[in-house]
């Protein structure tokens, strides 16, 4: 299977070449068949790296040994379930698991533009399979996940495989790793489409309003992608790493965030294009930087160049992405600069307060955070270069830095609805702010009375009143003006609303989601811990809770020994639950891993880790936190993600658009054929 | 009683309480200590407070530093710097704003500044004449609740 995997691969690498050239040529020369056969490179390049992935799968699975990747992330004793994930828990898996994704994603587009978007397809398959080429030939030649362990003796080189292999990281042996990177790959593969688009929009000089209609869902998709997997990885983290907390600034999550704010910053300011036909040229910016972003994180996460928590991939392919960043930035300026005559505004703004203002200073807000993170991130390289001195960029520093800006970003969620296209009127202001602001304060109120005084955390609370207020008083005033005229019910009213124009109403899901999200980010100001050494019958009070050890056991699982300690939870002297918190000692890859214990209500988590034993008297050393409103940002996170998917769903105003969009292209092809 | 007197009462005794606060909480300071530098171990790449890994020496280390410290009734800046000493800079959570690591702190100030002023001009760039000017040229004034009622429905059918 290994060199069934070895030729997939190297298949792989000439599809994707062939693809590159075809395309390019297709588009050149406006030839039919020359782009049917850049369509049929794709499928090849599809099908050769599925070969590659499955090849390497099969060996994962069937513990070949022989195969240096899966000696290196996996072992006999591995469940099952963690045999599959082998494929991105190491470096060449990883880049093998990213050429795959981009294969499908570049698969559908051709697909899916089978009999649209035709001009636009050639120099598409072209780009897509350009970025294909180097992830193939990266694969290939730095990173290649089926080279074969062998032994040097005295009569030659022998092949060879050990007892056993080295097992995957602990930490990665959890349900929602599983999922978290794929999420994460997922959307920032994806992003390599909407650049594609854009870019064969430049070159074929398609600027009209069809390749953004169209390039705005392909960005949706892999922001979705990208934000589920932000906040699987918080989850994970959570979970897994027993410090309570769910995001530490680490340069490889700060990876994930920049192209999700980049992204949110495209999918705001393209309204204002399609409306408008204004920020034409930020728009290509914002497409090129989110791409630009997505290699950038990719490059962060895999080569280790930075000191991470993530430190599972360190390896030597920094240069090979340096020089494509370069080659990315160079094109797409290029492009963009030769057509910047095509991208004139066609319109001028009528007033301040209009939503195109909100719309601008929305991304002036999320280039901000995209600058503050992406310069805290890369200072200690920076710092290193110029000062001699590598430094840390931590914690203290983003939440200094970001907080503010957060805060600003979440006021204008709830400000830039408010607000109605062209101008806003100042009675229309007062009127339309008037009761979000009205609740926000009687929120505001009430937190202070009951002791909240820490100001960024009122604040937080006070804007998530706001929004909340006014994304709840849109559905509203929607509601009614449809019920006077068609005599619906209320909730009819807001369904038909919402499938009238899923784009609008499933933003504003979203930004409730968010919301949500902030409501568990300032729930971290109460957070409060405390430590104890338990035996049986020993007691730990934490606030109102009192935790008495029943006992500590012993036990063993396939891949893991582990120490557990029995705790009955008692509230106000109420029984309340019973929590097991373990420390688990992974056999093949010699490491501990604490599994935390939880008990979660919307109100707080009790969060309990068994930190180890005393070595002195033989206790567990029990670690309590207990953690106000962190459900809430799971729950934001699936709104945000549902929010999501109903902006996907076309509306009925959006069925109708593409129905004439595809005559006109219909018609247009007939008449090239004639 | 003068103004002055009572002011430096006050000053006297929030640096009193300051004090006797820190001297009361040193598991406290001991925590945001721990929040501020970094684990050393070189494995764990986090807070020392967020270390995970279970018998790490280099943690243990760090929190003796840290208790002795505060037993001798030191204060956090001179914890810090002790820690510095014995670590170097990199073991700041955050860079120390001085010198070239200020720009650190100042870049991403000055670049939501610079996006403001681009922002705006950019809006006084793409503005149209002022009402105003329209109407002194002829057009017809608009009445304001006729404007509103406009906006409205603009709001929930042309978004």
């Amino acid at each position: 299977m290994n060199q069934v995997g070895a030729v997939g691969l190297i298949a792989a690498l000439a599809f994707a070449i062939y693809g590159m050239i075809s395309g390019a040529i297709a588009g050149r020369l406006r030839s039919p068949r020359m782009l049917k056969s850049a369509q049929r490179a794709v499928l090849g390049f599809f099908a050769m790296t599925t070969l590659a992935v499955v090849s390497l799968e099969y060996l994962a699975l069937t513990n070949n040994f022989h195969n240096s990747y899966v000696a290196s992330h996996s072992s006999l004793a591995l469940p099952l379930v963690y045999k599959i994930p082998v494929l991105w828990a190491g470096q060449e898996g990883s880049l093998l698991f990213w050429t795959w994704l981009l294969s499908i994603y570049v698969g559908l587009a051709v697909l899916l533009n089978r009999k649209k978007n035709r001009q636009l397809m050639p120099y598409i398959i072209a780009i897509c399979m350009g970025v294909g080429t180097f992830f193939s030939l990266l694969t290939f030649s730095e990173a290649n996940p089926f080279n074969q362990l062998s032994l040097a003796t005295a009569t030659g080189v022998t092949p060879y495989a050990p007892p056993d292999g080295n097992g995957m990281p602990p930490s990665l042996q959890y349900h929602s790793m599983v999922i978290h990177p794929p999420m994460l790959y997922l959307g920032y593969v994806g992003m390599a489409i909407p650049f594609a688009f854009a870019m064969s929009a430049l070159l074929k000089r398609q600027l009209g309003d069809n390749w953004i209609r169209v390039t705005r869902r392909w960005v949706m998709v892999p922001w979705m992608f990208l934000g589920t997997g932000i906040v699987l990885g918080g989850h994970w983290a959570y979970h897994v790493l027993g410090w309570g907390g769910y995001w530490a600034w680490d340069p490889v999550e700060n990876a994930s965030l920049l192209p999700w704010l980049a992204g949110t910053a495209f999918l705001h300011s393209v309204m204002i294009q399609e409306k408008r036909g204004m920020l034409k040229v930020w728009n290509m910016v914002l497409i090129i930087l989110t791409f630009f972003l997505s290699i950038f994180g990719t490059f962060l996460t895999r080569s280790g160049i930075i000191s991470s928590v993530h430190a599972f991939a360190q390896s030597n392919i920094g240069p090979w992405f340096s020089v494509f960043l370069a080659i990315i930035a160079a094109f797409s300026l290029t492009v963009l600069f030769l057509r910047l005559d095509f991208l004139k505004t066609e319109n001028r703004l009528d007033a301040v307060a209009s939503r195109e203002s909100g719309f601008l200073f929305n991304n002036w807000i999320l280039l901000a955070a995209v600058l503050a993170v992406l310069w805290g991130t890369i200072f200690p390289i920076v710092s290193k270069a110029i000062q001699g001195v590598t430094v840390t960029v931590g914690p203290p520093f983003f939440n200094r830095v970001m907080v503010p800006i957060g805060l600003l970003l979440l006021f204008l969620t709830g400000a830039g609805p408010l607000l109605a296209w062209r101008k806003t009127s100042f009675q229309s202001i007062k009127r339309n702010f008037t009761l979000p602001l009205i609740f926000a304060a009687v929120v505001g109120g009430i937190l202070l009375f009951v002791g909240v005084h820490r100001l960024y955390t009122w604040m937080s609370l006070f804007l998530c009143a706001f929004v909340a207020a006014s994304i709840v008083g849109e559905f509203y005033k929607g509601a009614r003006t449809r019920m006077k005229f068609s005599r619906e019910s209320f909730f009819a009213a807001v369904y038909n609303l919402t499938m009238r124009n899923t784009r609008r109403y499933g933003g504003y899901v979203v930004h409730f989601g968010i919301v949500l999200i902030f409501v568990g980010f300032a729930g971290q100001a109460f957070r409060f811990e405390t430590q104890g050494l338990m035996g049986p019958g020993d007691l730990l009070k934490a606030k109102d809770y009192l935790f008495r050890c029943e006992s500590i056991d012993t036990g063993q699982k396939a891949n893991y020994q582990f120490e557990t300690v029995a705790l009955s939870v008692t509230k106000d002297g109420h029984a309340l639950t019973e929590m097991h918190p373990q420390k688990r000692f992974f056999m093949a890859e010699q490491e501990a891993l604490s599994h935390v214990a939880l008990h979660s209500t919307l109100a707080q988590d009790l969060y309990v880790v068994m930190a180890g034993r005393d070595p002195g008297s033989g206790k567990a050393i029990i670690h309590v936190i207990i953690n106000p409103l962190v459900q809430w940002v799971w729950i934001g996170g699936i709104i945000v993600l549902l929010g999501t998917l109903l902006a996907l769903v076309p509306s009925r105003m959006e069925r109708q658009m593409a129905d004439l969009h595809k005559n006109r292209e219909a018609l247009a092809e007939a008449r090239h054929v004639s | 009683m003068s103004a002055s007197r009572l002011l430096k009462i006050i000053v006297l005794s929030l640096a009193l309480a300051n004090v006797v606060m820190a001297a009361q909480n040193p598991a406290e300071l001991e925590k945001d200590i721990g929040n501020n530098v970094y684990c050393m171990c070189g494995g764990c790449v986090t807070s020392l407070n967020t270390c995970p890994m279970q018998f790490c020496e280099v943690k243990e280390g760090m929190h003796s530093i840290i208790r002795a410290d505060l037993e001798q009734g030191k204060t956090e800046p001179q914890i810090l710097q002790d820690l510095v000493n014995r670590y170097g800079e990199k073991v700041l959570a955050a860079p120390p704003p001085h010198g070239f690591n200020l720009t650190a702190w100042l870049l991403p100030g000055v670049g939501l500044l610079i996006g403001l002023f681009l922002a705006i001009t950019v809006v006084r760039r793409w503005r149209r004449p002022t009402a105003e000017a329209v109407t002194s040229a002829g057009a017809p004034p608009v009445d304001e609740s006729v404007l509103s009622a406009v906006e409205e429905e603009m709001k929930k059918y042309v978004d």
